[in-house]
């Protein structure tokens, strides 16, 4: 379970984040849209304190994270990531990107981490690209490899930062595809997206940023059908 | 036109033995130019002032003074100072190497600098501690964007490397020079000198493409 409590984040003269409250229940899948620059992002990387919120608390399982004596490694190893611009290690093949951080991090043998490395690229249909260098990928390939390297450290909760935002349009189905199958296995999931479709589909729960300001919390059926709020409304009429 | 290359024959393997001289302590100079170099970059990006302050300090000294300069007061000026007697082979390689570290550390400094800020987030995000970040994902994509200036640094280190011949340390330069004043001719060793430095050259230009396009390979 994440819980946020005030989260209020400052950038120089900017201020990005709000007074964010919201709790995110066990296997709950969330998708937190709103326009651009509205802090969604901000909100998601202070989730596994690739920001620390300016003022607020995060609990994750009832634990304080954004604390100083928190271990932030200790706590990132719980949470897994995936980027808009996938951020895969260029220098490394496919297989050795996915097993990587759980030899460092969790001490897994080469033998234990290649076997589920395997068995997560055959989960997102990349077992053939195991030898090939990211550059070698298409951005739909190198995003499912991403999922698949967060997922080989085997987390509780996955964050997602607009993960099909830098695709072709023709590769963003194969992606969105990896992720509902991740859902239906039950993983806590944060999704920031401009996908609609696939907000109103997957999610348990909306949450709607402007300026930084949570404006709704909704059930998705509910959030797209009446919105309560003007700015809702009208970013829905834009993108919809 | 008055060239006779016959009398430096003798000589010849006199000064093919500088081959080795020179490149003895400019190896040992680019290896600790290299290792303490990226000790002194690593100190420029943390965040803790007095590592940084320390490490620019450092490179402004040795980047702000001449290379004969430090050389001479290693060679000449400690033995004054601790009465130890230094000897030419350790002055060198600390002149250089010390020297070397100064521009190395700028060169990696650069070179950190320039990879994608997204690769330092993917390795927090995954859990890595800041050491095999560093120098498993952080490191080697730096040195592949930074090799072709780092050869250059090695290039102008093994050049610069005949100014040792000013504290008589027996290198290919002293050699010729030796050799010049033995037979009264001066053109013929240092022309061989000259083309033993360029051949040297060649071939660790050569080393450094290969080098290169090894790392390449993931392109």
């Amino acid at each position: 379970m994440i819980k946020a409590k005030d989260i209020t984040k400052v950038f120089g003269k900017n201020t990005v984040l709000k007074n964010i409250s919201t709790t995110i229940n066990q296997g709950e899948v969330v998708t937190v849209i709103g326009p651009s620059g509205s802090g969604k992002s901000t909100f998601l990387r202070c989730l596994n304190l690739l920001e620390e919120p300016t003022s607020g608390e995060i609990f994750i399982q009832d634990r304080k994270i954004n604390d100083k004596k928190a271990n932030k490694l200790e706590i990132r190893k719980n949470i897994g990531m995936v980027f808009q611009h996938f951020h895969l290690f260029p220098h490394m093949t496919v297989l050795e990107n996915v097993i990587y951080a759980p030899q460092k991090v969790k001490n897994q043998s080469k033998t234990e981490a290649e076997k589920i490395a395997k068995d997560l690229l055959a989960k997102v249909g990349l077992t053939d690209k195991e030898d090939a260098y990211p550059n070698r990928l298409s951005g739909g390939q190198k995003q499912r490899v991403a999922i698949a390297r967060a997922l080989a450290m085997e987390p509780e909760i996955m964050l997602f930062d607009e993960p099909t935002s830098a695709l072709d349009p023709e590769m963003v189905k194969e992606v969105l595809d990896v992720m509902k199958d991740l859902v239906n296995t039950g993983m806590t999931m944060v999704i920031v997206t401009h996908e609609m479709n696939f907000a109103k589909e997957v999610a348990d729960k909306v949450l709607f940023l402007d300026d930084g300001v949570l404006l709704e919390e909704a059930d998705p059926k509910q959030f797209f059908e009446k919105p309560q709020t003007d700015r809702a409304r009208d970013f829905l009429d834009k993108v919809l | 036109m008055n060239l006779d290359f016959s009398q430096i024959v003798p000589y010849i393997p006199f000064m093919l033995e500088g081959i080795w001289a020179t490149l003895e302590f400019v190896i040992v100079s680019i290896l600790i130019g290299l290792v303490l170099g990226t000790l002194l970059a690593l100190c420029k990006i943390t965040k803790a002032p007095l590592l940084k302050g320390l490490a620019d300090v450092y490179t402004s000294i040795f980047r702000g003074t001449p290379l004969i300069l430090q050389l001479m007061i290693i060679y000449f000026a400690v033995p004054q100072l601790t009465g130890y007697d230094i000897p030419a082979f350790l002055s060198a390689i600390l002149a250089f190497g010390l020297n070397s570290a100064a521009y190395v550390s700028e060169i990696i400094r650069a070179g950190i600098m320039a990879v994608d800020k997204g690769q330092t987030e993917a390795a927090e995000a995954l859990g890595v501690p800041y050491r095999p970040m560093m120098f498993n994902i952080i490191l080697p994509q730096a040195i592949k964007n930074i090799l072709p200036a780092l050869m250059n640094e090695f290039i102008t280190l093994t050049k610069e490397s005949a100014i040792v011949s000013t504290i008589g340390y027996l290198d290919l330069m002293r050699r010729a020079q030796i050799v010049g004043a033995d037979i009264y001719r001066n053109f013929e060793p240092l022309l061989v000198a000259g083309a033993i430095y360029w051949i040297m050259i060649f071939v660790l230009t050569k080393v450094g493409q290969a080098v290169e396009r090894r790392m390449r390979q993931s392109d």
